[in-house]
C-alpha cells in the first residue's frame, strides 16, 4: 500500500506534542500528553487500514468500496479503553490534590534515601570497628595481651561463648 | 542407601517433637539413626573389600540428568563410616552437653541430625549434581548451627561469613561440574573420573571445582572462616569443623584425583595451597590461648596436610592420605569433645585459667593425651602410621617431580613439627599445673555418658594404630585406582624397619617439643611478626566494597522520578526500533499526498491545537485545545469512512471534557512551570525524535504489505452469520466480541476505581435524594428562584447558580435524548450506533441533568446505584457468552431469531443484541459512577469542608 | 471438551465479578463467591493442562467464526501451565486477603472494591495467557493493568497514590507502544491472528521483521521489568497492601515474560535480537540484585530480587535453545510461586514486627519460630539453594548456557552465578538482622553497649606487663576506638533518620511481646510455602512438561496446526 504524507505528519506532530507533555511534572499535563498520544495512536491505527473508503455498512456501500472495518473496530475498543483510563487518572489527580495539595509527580524518597546511604550495618562492619568481644576468632590484628595473662603468652583469642555461660 | 537418607530426613523433621517429649534424652534416640547407617556400612564392608560396589538409583529430574544415584565404594565407605560413626557419638555426647530443657535444643537437634544425613548423602552421591545438592545442604545447615539463636553478633557474622564463602566456592564448583559433565558427556562421578575428557573445558571445570573444595576445606586464603566458626557449640565444632564438613573438600579431591590429577594445574594448586595452609595453621595454633581455637587452627593445618597427600595423585600418597584422614577425624573430634567437657566442668577454655585439671579429671586427661599423641604422630597410634606413610611415600616417589617431592617433604616435616608443638601446648594448657594460677575448680564433674564419646573415639585411634594392616585392604581399595610412582607399594603398619621416614618422625617430635620448651621466646617472636592485615580483613573489605558499589549503582539507576523513567523508555524506543528503522527497514518507494485534501486542513488545525497545548499554562484552556485535537480526529475518522468511530470519538471527547471540568474545578487555575531550560530542551529533543519515528514507522510498515487483509471477508460474513449490515458493529459485538467483553469489564473496573478513589472505604455513597432535605418553609431571599419548578431538585441550588433556560432545555431534552440513545442501541446492528454510542448518549443526558440541577437532581434522575448497573451489564454480556456454551456451541456464539409478532410483523432478532445491551448498561453505569463520585461527592465534600461562602437560601445537608 | 473449558478461566471470573458487584452490600457473600469462582478456575485450568499435555495444543474460535476472521483462544502446554500456576497462586492470595480483611475489617482493603477488581484481574491474566490473537492479548493486558491500577491505589493513601502514579503512567506508556506495534503489524500483514502472523511475518523483508519485533519487545520488556525499563517496579509495588503486592509480584511481570516467550518463539523464530536479549538479561540480573543489596526494607529487597530474577528468564529466552526455553518456563512457574509467597510472608512480618524495615525489626525467630520457618525456606528457595525449585530452575538455565557454549552465554552463566550468590547475601542479611538479631541490638540502640565495649579493652592497658608489646596495642586501640565510635554514630543517625516514617513501629519498638498472627493468613502462607516445596518433589514431571512445552515452542507447528492448517493462514 502507498502511504500518504499528510497522515504521518499529523501522527508525528501529535506524538511529539504528547511526549513533550508526558515528560512534564504536572499530572494534568501528563494526562493531556497521554490523551494526545492516544489520539495519535488511534490515527496511526486508522492510517494502516489503507486508503479511506465508504462507510462499511451494507446497503450503503459495496464490499469493495468500503474502508477496512477491522482497524475501526480495534480503534473503537482503544478509544473506550483510553476514556476509562483517563477517568481513573483524573480521579488520581484529584486524590493526590486532596492529600498533598499538589498535583505533581512526586519523587520516591526511599530511593533518594538509599542513594544517600553511607552507613554500614553493625553486622557488616569492618572487624576493627567492632567491640572486642564481637571480633572474629583469629582476626590477626586483634593480637593483644589480656589482663591476668600468664606472662608472655600472646593470643588473638576472643571470648567464645562457653558452655556454662550459655 | 536412599532409605538411610530418608531416615535421617525423617529424624531431623521429627527431632523437635522428640525433644519436646523427652528433652535432651531425645539425642540418645537420634544417635541411633547414624548408628544404624554405620551398621549398614559395616555389613557392606565385605562386598566392598571384595572390590565390589553397591549402587542405587532413584529417578528425580530426567530432563536434567539429575537423579538420586548413590554409590558405595572403598573411598565413600571409609569416609561414610567416619561421618556416621562420629555423628552417632557426637549426638550421644549432646545428650549430656546440652543443658536440661535448654532453649533452642529442638532447633539444634534437628539441624545436627539433618546435617548428618546431608553429609552421608554427600559421600554416597555418584551424580555430579546430586553431590552439589548435598554439598549446599551441609553449607546451609552449618550456617544455622553456627548462628545458633543469633543473639551474638560474632556468631551471626561467623555464620554469614561461612555461608557466603562456602556458597561462593560452591557456585564456582557448580559451574565447574557443569563444564566437566559437558566435556565428559556423563553426569556420573564414577564415569567422569573414568574418562574426564580433555581440552580447556576440563581444565577450567577442574579449577572451578577445586575452588569449591578449597573454600569448603578452609584452605588458605579462605581458612579464616573456620576459626570464626568456633562460635558454634563444641559438638558442632567437633562434628562439622573437625570430622565431617571440612572433610567434604578433601573427599571431593580424593574422589576426583584418579581422573583429574594429571590435568595441568591440579597439583600446583592443591599442593601449594595445602602446604601454605599447613604451615600457617600450625604457626597460628601456637599462639592460641583458647583451647578450642588452638584446635581450630590445628584443624586448618591438618586439612592442608591432607590436601597435599590426597591431591598428590599417586598411590602411595593417597594411601597415606586416607589413613591420615581417618586418624584426624578420630583424634580431632576426641580433642574437641574433651574441650567441651572441660568447658562444661570449669566454665572456661582459657589455658591460662585452667590449671591442674590432670589431677581432677584423670580419665579425661588420659583420653585427651591419647588423642593428642595421635595428633603429634607418636607410635603406636594411627596418627603415627599415617604420617609415617606420608614421609615414606615422599622419600622415594610420591610425586612425579623429585625436587617438588623433596620440597613438599621438607614442608610437611616443618608442619608436623608445629603439630607436635601445639599438641604439647594443648596438653599442657588443658591439664598441666601452672605456677601462679589457682587450680580451676570443677563445678560439675562429667558423668560416664558424657565421657563415652571421646573415650570411644580415642580408643579407636589407639587400636587402629597396631591394627593398621587390617585397614590396608580398604585403603588399597581406593589407592590402587591411582598410579604407583614409588618402586614398590608400602603397606600401612607400625614398623617398617629402620628407614628415613622414622628418622624424620623423630626429628619432628624433637623439634616440636623443643619449640614448646622455648614457647615464651617463640611467642615473643610471633608478636613481632604479627601482621596487621589478614584474609579476614580482606573479606570484610570486599563486602563493604560491594555495599558501596550497590548503593552507587542503585543511586544512579533508581532515580525515583517518573520523568526520568519515561525518558529512559523513550530513549530505548529510539535506540532500538529507531536505529533499526534507519538502518535496516526498507522505506516506501512512493508516497501520495493525501486521501482527500480535507485531511490536510483538519490536520493543520489539530497540529496547531496540539502546539498550543504545549504553551498554555491555564488548565481549562489546555484541556480545551487538546479536546480540539480529539474532535479533529473524529472528523478525520468521518473523512476516512468510519461513521461509528467518528460518532464514538465525538461523544467520548465530549464526556472527557466534562470529567476534566469536574475535577479541574477543584484545582488551581494555572499550572506552575517547574522545569529548567535544559530539561525542556531535552524533552523537546526526545519529543521531536519520537514524533519523527512514530510518523515514519507506520508508513514504512504499510509500504511492505502484500497480503490481503483478513477483513475482506467481513462484510458478507457479517451479514451471513452476524445478521447485521453495520460491519463495524457486528465486528464489535460478534466477530471480535471477546475483545469487547474484556473491554467492558475494564470499564467496570475503571468505574469501580474512580469510585474507590473518591469514596475510599466503600464502593459508593448513598443516593442524594431531594426528599432528604427540609427546604425552609418559605425562602426569605429577595432574589427567589422562579416558583415554577422545571426539575425535581433544582430548589436545592443557590438561585444564582440556577439557570431557568438550562432547566427548561434539560426538561424538554432529557427523555428524548434517552429515547435516542435506545434507538442507537437497537439500530446499531444495521446503522451507525450500537451499545457504546447509545450508552454514551444516555450518559450525556445524565450529565445534562447534573449540570442543570446539581447532585440532588442527579439523584432524582438515576436512583439506582451504579454498581448494580455495572454488575448487571457485565452479567448480561458475559451471560450471553456463557449461553453459547450452555447451548453446546462456542462461547459468545450468536443466533438469529425470526419471530412474527402480531403488530410489528416479522422481527429479526440477533442474540448478540443482548451483548450490546450489556455494553449499553455498563457505559451508562460508568458515566453515572463518574458523575456520582467526581461530581456529586466532590460537591458534598466541598459543602462539608467550607460552609463559608454559602449564599442565603442555599441549603446544606449534613 | 477443551472447546467448552478454554473460555472459562476468563468467563468465570468475569461473571464472578458481576456477581460480587451485585451483592456489593454483603461482604460475606462476596468472599464466598470469589473463593468459589477461583477454585472453579483452578480446577478447570488443571483439566486443561492435563488435556493439553496429553492431546497437544487446541484452539477455540470464539463465536464459532472461521479462522482467521474471529478471535481464537489457544491452549497449549505453555499457556495451560501458566494458567494452573497463576490460578493456584491467585486463589492463595485471595484466601490470605480474606483472612486479613476478616481481621482488619475493611480498613486496609475495602472488600466491596477488592473482590470484583481482583476477579477481573484474574480474568485479564487468564485472557493474556489464552489469547491467540495479538489485539486480544493487548485487551488482556489492559484488563489486568486497569485492575492493577485500582488494586494498587486501594485506600488512596499518599504513598500508594505516588507509587500508583508512577506505575499507571509507565504502564500506559507500554500499552501505547504495544498498541502502536499492533498497528504496524497489521499494516504490514493485514492480520492480528497470531498463527497467521507466524506465517505472514516470515514473508516480510528481514528489516521490517526485526523492526516490528523490536517494537513488541520494548512494549513487553516494560511490562516484564527488564532493565533498563525496570526502574518503575520497585517504586510502585512495595506501597500496595501485602496481598496485592504479592499477586502483582507473582503474576503481572510474568505475563510480560510469557508474552516475550510467545512472540519471540512463534512470531520471530529467527532470533534476530537474541544478543540484545542476552545483554539485557545480564544487566537486569546484576543491577537488579545490586539494588536488592542496597535496600533496607524487606519489601523493596524482594522487589529488586524480582527484577533481578526476571533476568534469569530473559537469559533462557535469549539462548533460544530448547533447553534454555525449558529452563525459562520452569523458572517462570517457580518464580510466580516463590515471589508471591515471600511477599505474603513479608506481610506477616509486618504484622508481627510492626514494620518491614530491617533496621526496625529484630528477634523474629525467637518471637515466632513458625514465621521464621515460613520465611527461611522460601528465602533459601529464592536464593537457589538446593534442593529447592529455585536451584532446579537455575541449574536448568546454567546448564543450557554451558551447553550453548558461546562466549556471551558463558558470561551470562557467570553473571547468573554471581546473581545467585548476591541473592543469598541479600536474604541472609534479612534473616540475620530481622530474625536473629535481638531488638536490643538494633542499630541506634547499640550506643550503650558500644560505650561499654569501648571501656572494655582499655582497662588492661594499665596492667600490661610486657612493655614492648603494649605500645603498638595502645595505638591500635585508640585508633580502633575512634573508628568504632564513628561507626556507632553513623548507625544512630541512620536509625533516627528512618524513625520518622512509621510510628506504629515506634510504639512497638519497645515491647518485645508476641503479636499473634491470624490463623487464616498463617495457614495460607504455609500452604503456599508447601506448594513451593512441592515444586521440588514434582520437579521431574514438571520439568519434563516444561521441556515438552519448550520443544513445542521451538517447532511452532503444534501451535499453528492447532489453529488451522498453514494453507488457510497464508
Amino acid at each position: 500500500m502507498t502511504p500518504t504524507i499528510v497522515l504521518p505528519v499529523i501522527i508525528g506532530g501529535l506524538y511529539a506534542a504528547g511526549v513533550y507533555l508526558l515528560l512534564d511534572r504536572s499530572l494534568t499535563r501528563v494526562l493531556l500528553g497521554f490523551l494526545l498520544l492516544g489520539n495519535a495512536t488511534n490515527l496511526l491505527l486508522l492510517s494502516v487500514g489503507g486508503p479511506g473508503g465508504l462507510a462499511p455498512i451494507l446497503g450503503y456501500a459495496e464490499a469493495e468500496e468500503m474502508s477496512d472495518p477491522l482497524p475501526q473496530a480495534l480503534i473503537l475498543t482503544a478509544i473506550v479503553i483510553t476514556f476509562g483510563v483517563a477517568a481513573f487518572m483524573l480521579a488520581m489527580i484529584h486524590r493526590s490534590w486532596r492529600l498533598v495539595n499538589e498535583e505533581n509527580v512526586g519523587t520516591d524518597e526511599e530511593d533518594r534515601r538509599v542513594a544517600a546511604r553511607s552507613d554500614t550495618d553493625a553486622d557488616e562492619l569492618d572487624p576493627d570497628d567492632l567491640a572486642p568481644e564481637d571480633r572474629p576468632a583469629g582476626h590477626a590484628d586483634s593480637l593483644r595481651i589480656r589482663a591476668g595473662a600468664v606472662r608472655g603468652i600472646p593470643s588473638d583469642d576472643v571470648d567464645l561463648p562457653s558452655a556454662s555461660a550459655r | 542407601m536412599t532409605a538411610l537418607l530418608l531416615l535421617h530426613l525423617i529424624a531431623a523433621l521429627g527431632a523437635p517433637l522428640l525433644v519436646r517429649w523427652w528433652g535432651r534424652a531425645a539425642f540418645l534416640v537420634l544417635a541411633l539413626v547414624p548408628g544404624a547407617a554405620l551398621a549398614w556400612l559395616l555389613v557392606q564392608l565385605s562386598v566392598v573389600l571384595a572390590g565390589g560396589v553397591v549402587e542405587e538409583t532413584t529417578s528425580w529430574i530426567p530432563a536434567l540428568d539429575l537423579a538420586v544415584t548413590l554409590r558405595l565404594d572403598a573411598l565413600s565407605l571409609t569416609i561414610a563410616a567416619l561421618v556416621t560413626g562420629v555423628g552417632a557419638l557426637v549426638l550421644l555426647y549432646c545428650a549430656r552437653y546440652v543443658g536440661r530443657d535448654e532453649e533452642g535444643t529442638a532447633r539444634f537437634a534437628a539441624c545436627l541430625t539433618g546435617f548428618a544425613g546431608a553429609m552421608l548423602g554427600l559421600v554416597l552421591a555418584d551424580d555430579l549434581l546430586l553431590l552439589y545438592v548435598f554439598w549446599e545442604l551441609t553449607t546451609v545447615l552449618s550456617f544455622l548451627l553456627i548462628g545458633g539463636d543469633g543473639a551474638r553478633l560474632a556468631g551471626r557474622r561467623a555464620a554469614t561469613q561461612a555461608l557466603v564463602l562456602t556458597t561462593a566456592g560452591g557456585l564456582a564448583m557448580l559451574v565447574g561440574l557443569l563444564l566437566l559433565g559437558q566435556a565428559s558427556g556423563s553426569w556420573l562421578l564414577s564415569e567422569v573420573v573414568a574418562d574426564p575428557g580433555t581440552g580447556p573445558a576440563v581444565t577450567a571445570g577442574m579449577l572451578l571445582v577445586l575452588a569449591g573444595a578449597v573454600t569448603k576445606s578452609a584452605l588458605v586464603p579462605f581458612h579464616f572462616w573456620l576459626p570464626a566458626a568456633m562460635e558454634a557449640p563444641t559438638p558442632v565444632s567437633a562434628y562439622l569443623h573437625a570430622a565431617a564438613m571440612v572433610k567434604a573438600g578433601i573427599y571431593l579431591v580424593a574422589r576426583l584425583a584418579p581422573g583429574l590429577a594429571e590435568v595441568p594445574g591440579w597439583r600446583p594448586v592443591l599442593i601449594g595451597l595445602g602446604l601454605a595452609t599447613m604451615l600457617v595453621g600450625g604457626w597460628r595454633a601456637l599462639r592460641q590461648t583458647d583451647l578450642k581455637l588452638l584446635l581450630a587452627f590445628g584443624t586448618v593445618s591438618q586439612l592442608g596436610f591432607l590436601m597435599v597427600l590426597l591431591g598428590g595423585g599417586s598411590r602411595e600418597l593417597a594411601a597415606a592420605g586416607l589413613a591420615m584422614t581417618c586418624a584426624h577425624a578420630l583424634f580431632k573430634s576426641t580433642l574437641f569433645l574433651s574441650v567441651g567437657v572441660i568447658d562444661h566442668a570449669t566454665g572456661t577454655r582459657d589455658l591460662r585459667r585452667v590449671s591442674g585439671l590432670g589431677r581432677q579429671l584423670p580419665a579425661l586427661a588420659v583420653i585427651a593425651t591419647a588423642a593428642a599423641a595421635s595428633m603429634a604422630g607418636l607410635p603406636p597410634l594411627l596418627g603415627f602410621v599415617g604420617k609415617e606413610a606420608a614421609f615414606a611415600a615422599l622419600w622415594d616417589g610420591g610425586l612425579p617431580d623429585r625436587t617438588t617431592a623433596a620440597l613438599v617433604l621438607a614442608g610437611l616435616v616443618l608442619g608436623s613439627t608445629f603439630t607436635v608443638a601445639y599438641s604439647a601446648r594443648f596438653l599442657w594448657g588443658a591439664f598441666a599445673r601452672k605456677p601462679g594460677t589457682p587450680p580451676a575448680e570443677v563445678a560439675h564433674p562429667p558423668g560416664p555418658l558424657f565421657l563415652t564419646a571421646p573415650a570411644v573415639l580415642a580408643l579407636a585411634g589407639l587400636v587402629a594404630g597396631p591394627a593398621s594392616p587390617a585397614l590396608e585392604p580398604l585403603v588399597a581399595g581406593y589407592a590402587d585406582t591411582l598410579p604407583l610412582l614409588a618402586p614398590e607399594p608400602e603397606q600401612l603398619g607400625l614398623w617398617h624397619g629402620w628407614q628415613p621416614a622414622l628418622l624424620l618422625s623423630a626429628v619432628t617430635l624433637l623439634g616440636g617439643l623443643g619449640l614448646f620448651a622455648v614457647r615464651a621466646r617463640v611467642s615473643r617472636v610471633q608478636e613481632r611478626l604479627a601482621v596487621g592485615a589478614s584474609a579476614d580483613e580482606g573479606y570484610w573489605n570486599v563486602l563493604q566494597g560491594l555495599d558501596r558499589l550497590a548503593v552507587l549503582v542503585t543511586g544512579t539507576t533508581q532515580r525515583g522520578s517518573l520523568p526520568a523513567y519515561l525518558g529512559t523508555i523513550l530513549v530505548v524506543l529510539l535506540a532500538l526500533p529507531g536505529t533499526l528503522l534507519v538502518t535496516r527497514a526498507p522505506w516506501p518507494a512512493e508516497w501520495r499526498a493525501w486521501d482527500t485534501p480535507a485531511q490536510a486542513l483538519v490536520g493543520a488545525v489539530m497540529l496547531i491545537a496540539a502546539a498550543l497545548a504545549l504553551r498554555i499554562r491555564q488548565r481549562l484552556s489546555a484541556v480545551l485545545v487538546v479536546g480540539i485535537t480529539g474532535y479533529g480526529l473524529a472528523l478525520l475518522f468521518a473523512l476516512q469512512g468510519a461513521p461509528d468511530l467518528a460518532l464514538t470519538q465525538f461523544l467520548v471527547e465530549t464526556l472527557t471534557l466534562v470529567v476534566f471540568v469536574l475535577v479541574l474545578r477543584k484545582l488551581p487555575k494555572d499550572i506552575a512551570e517547574r522545569h529548567r531550560g535544559r530539561e525542556r530542551a531535552a524533552r523537546g529533543a526526545i519529543a521531536v525524535a519520537v514524533g519523527a519515528l512514530m510518523g515514519v514507522i507506520g508508513a514504512v510498515a504499510m509500504a511492505v504489505r502484500t497480503a490481503t487483509p483478513v477483513s475482506v471477508d467481513y462484510p458478507e460474513e457479517a451479514y451471513e452469520y452476524g445478521g447485521g449490515q453495520n460491519v463495524v458493529n457486528v465486528t464489535l459485538v460478534d466477530i471480535r466480541a471477546w475483545d469487547t467483553l474484556g473491554e467492558i469489564s475494564l470499564l467496570v473496573v475503571a468505574a469501580t476505581g474512580v469510585a474507590s478513589l473518591v469514596f475510599l472505604r466503600h464502593r459508593t455513597g448513598g443516593v442524594d435524594r431531594a426528599e432528604d432535605l427540609q427546604l425552609r418553609p418559605d425562602g426569605v431571599s429577595p432574589r427567589r428562584a422562579p416558583r415554577r419548578r422545571w426539575l425535581a431538585a433544582t430548589a436545592t441550588l443557590d438561585p444564582q447558580r440556577r439557570s431557568v433556560v438550562l432547566e427548561v432545555i434539560t426538561r424538554l431534552l432529557f427523555h428524548s435524548i434517552l429515547v435516542f440513545s435506545l434507538y442507537l442501541l437497537f439500530s446499531g446492528h444495521n446503522e451507525p450506533g450500537g451499545g457504546f454510542a447509545g450508552g454514551l448518549v444516555a450518559g450525556l443526558a445524565l450529565v445534562l441533568r447534573y449540570l442543570a440541577g446539581g447532585r440532588y437532581e442527579l439523584g432524582e434522575a438515576a436512583r439506582v446505584a451504579p454498581g448494580l448497573l455495572l454488575g448487571s451489564g457485565l452479567l448480561v454480556a458475559g451471560g450471553s457468552g456463557a449461553a453459547g456454551l450452555l447451548a453446546g456451541e462456542d462461547v459468545l456464539q450468536s443466533a438469529i431469531l425470526q419471530v412474527t409478532l402480531p403488530v410489528l410483523g416479522d422481527v429479526k432478532l440477533v442474540t448478540s443484541l443482548f451483548f450490546d445491551m450489556g455494553v449499553y448498561l455498563i457505559v451508562v453505569g460508568l458515566v453515572l459512577d463518574v458523575l456520582r463520585s467526581l461530581g456529586a461527592e466532590l460537591d458534598r465534600q466541598d459543602d462539608e469542608d467550607d460552609p463559608i461562602g454559602l449564599q442565603p437560601g442555599e441549603v446544606v445537608v449534613r | 471438551m477443551t472447546g467448552v473449558l478454554a473460555p472459562l478461566p476468563v468467563l468465570l471470573p468475569l461473571l464472578g465479578a458481576a456477581g460480587t458487584l451485585l451483592v456489593g452490600r454483603h461482604p460475606a457473600v462476596q468472599r464466598v463467591l470469589s473463593v468459589v469462582v477461583l477454585i472453579a478456575v483452578l480446577s478447570v485450568s488443571v483439566v486443561l493442562l492435563l488435556r493439553a499435555d496429553a492431546l497437544g495444543a487446541t484452539a477455540v474460535s470464539v463465536g464459532g467464526w472461521p479462522v482467521p476472521l474471529g478471535i481464537v483462544l489457544v491452549v497449549d502446554r505453555l499457556s495451560a501451565l501458566m494458567l494452573v500456576v497463576a490460578s493456584a497462586v491467585a486463589l492463595g492470595v485471595l484466601v490470605f486477603a480474606v483472612g486479613q480483611g476478616a481481621t482488619d475489617g475493611s480498613e486496609q482493603t475495602p472488600l466491596s472494591v477488592f473482590h470484583p477488581t481482583f476477579l477481573v484481574l484474574v480474568a485479564g491474566v487468564s485472557n493474556a495467557f489464552l489469547a491467540g490473537d495479538l489485539f486480544n492479548l493487548y485487551v488482556g493486558f489492559e484488563i489486568l493493568l486497569m485492575a492493577s491500577y485500582v488494586l494498587l491505589t486501594l485506600g488512596g493513601t499518599a504513598p500508594r497514590i505516588r507509587g500508583g502514579i508512577t506505575y499507571v503512567v509507565v504502564s500506559l506508556m507500554s500499552s501505547l507502544v504495544f498498541l502502536a506495534a499492533i498497528g504496524l503489524v497489521y499494516a504490514a500483514t493485514g492480520t492480528v491472528n497470531l498463527a497467521q502472523l507466524a506465517v505472514r511475518l516470515g514473508e516480510l523483508p528481514a528489516g521490517t521483521q526485526v523492526l516490528l519485533q523490536s517494537m513488541l519487545l520494548v512494549a513487553f520488556c516494560i511490562k516484564a521489568a527488564v532493565f533498563p525499563l525496570s526502574a518503575w517496579l520497585p517504586d510502585s509495588y512495595p506501597t500496595a497492601p501485602a496481598p496485592v503486592t504479592a499477586v502483582f509480584a507473582g503474576l503481572l511481570t510474568k505475563v510480560g515474560v510469557y508474552a516475550i516467550i510467545r512472540t519471540q518463539t512463534l512470531l520471530f523464530p529467527g532470533g534476530a535480537l537474541d544478543t540484545v536479549l542476552m545483554c539485557a538479561a545480564l544487566a537486569t540480573m546484576l543491577i537488579g540484585i545490586l539494588g536488592a543489596i542496597a535496600q533496607t526494607d524487606i519489601r523493596r529487597i524482594l522487589s529488586f530480587t524480582l527484577v533481578s530474577h526476571i533476568g534469569y528468564m530473559v537469559f533462557g529466552i535469549g539462548l533460544a535453545t530448547s533447553a534454555g526455553l525449558a529452563g525459562a518456563i520452569f523458572y517462570v512457574a517457580h518464580h510466580i510461586a516463590i515471589q508471591t509467597t515471600l511477599f505474603l510472608v513479608a506481610g506477616l512480618v509486618e504484622r508481627q514486627g510492626g514494620s518491614t524495615a530491617v533496621d526496625r525489626l529484630g528477634g523474629l525467630a525467637k518471637a515466632s519460630p513458625l514465621l521464621a520457618v515460613l520465611f527461611f525456606v522460601p528465602a533459601m528457595n529464592l536464593a537457589g539453594i538446593p534442593p529447592f525449585s529455585g536451584f532446579i530452575g537455575k541449574l536448568g538455565l546454567l546448564r543450557a548456557g554451558v551447553a550453548e557454549g558461546s562466549p556471551l552465554a558463558l558470561v551470562l552463566v557467570a553473571g547468573g552465578v554471581v546473581t545467585s550468590l548476591l541473592t543469598l547475601i541479600a536474604v541472609a542479611r534479612v534473616w540475620t538482622r530481622a530474625f536473629w538479631r535481638p531488638r536490643t541490638q538494633q542499630p541506634g540502640r547499640d550506643t550503650a553497649r558500644a560505650a561499654a565495649s569501648d571501656a572494655g579493652p582499655d582497662t588492661p592497658d594499665g596492667e600490661v606487663t610486657d612493655g614492648n608489646g603494649s605500645a603498638p596495642v595502645l595505638v591500635g586501640q585508640s585508633a580502633r576506638r575512634a573508628a568504632r565510635q564513628a561507626a556507632w554514630v553513623r548507625h544512630t543517625q541512620v536509625a533516627t533518620a528512618s524513625e520518622a516514617d512509621d510510628d506504629r513501629a515506634e510504639e512497638r519498638d519497645d515491647d518485645d511481646e508476641v503479636h499473634p498472627l491470624p490463623g487464616v493468613m498463617l495457614a495460607t502462607t504455609g500452604a503456599l510455602v508447601a506448594l513451593t516445596v512441592a515444586l521440588t518433589v514434582i520437579a521431574g514431571p514438571l520439568y519434563g512438561l516444561a521441556s515438552r512445552a519448550a520443544d513445542d515452542l521451538r517447532e511452532r507447528t503444534p501451535y499453528l496446526e492447532s489453529v488451522a492448517d498453514v494453507a488457510v493462514l497464508r
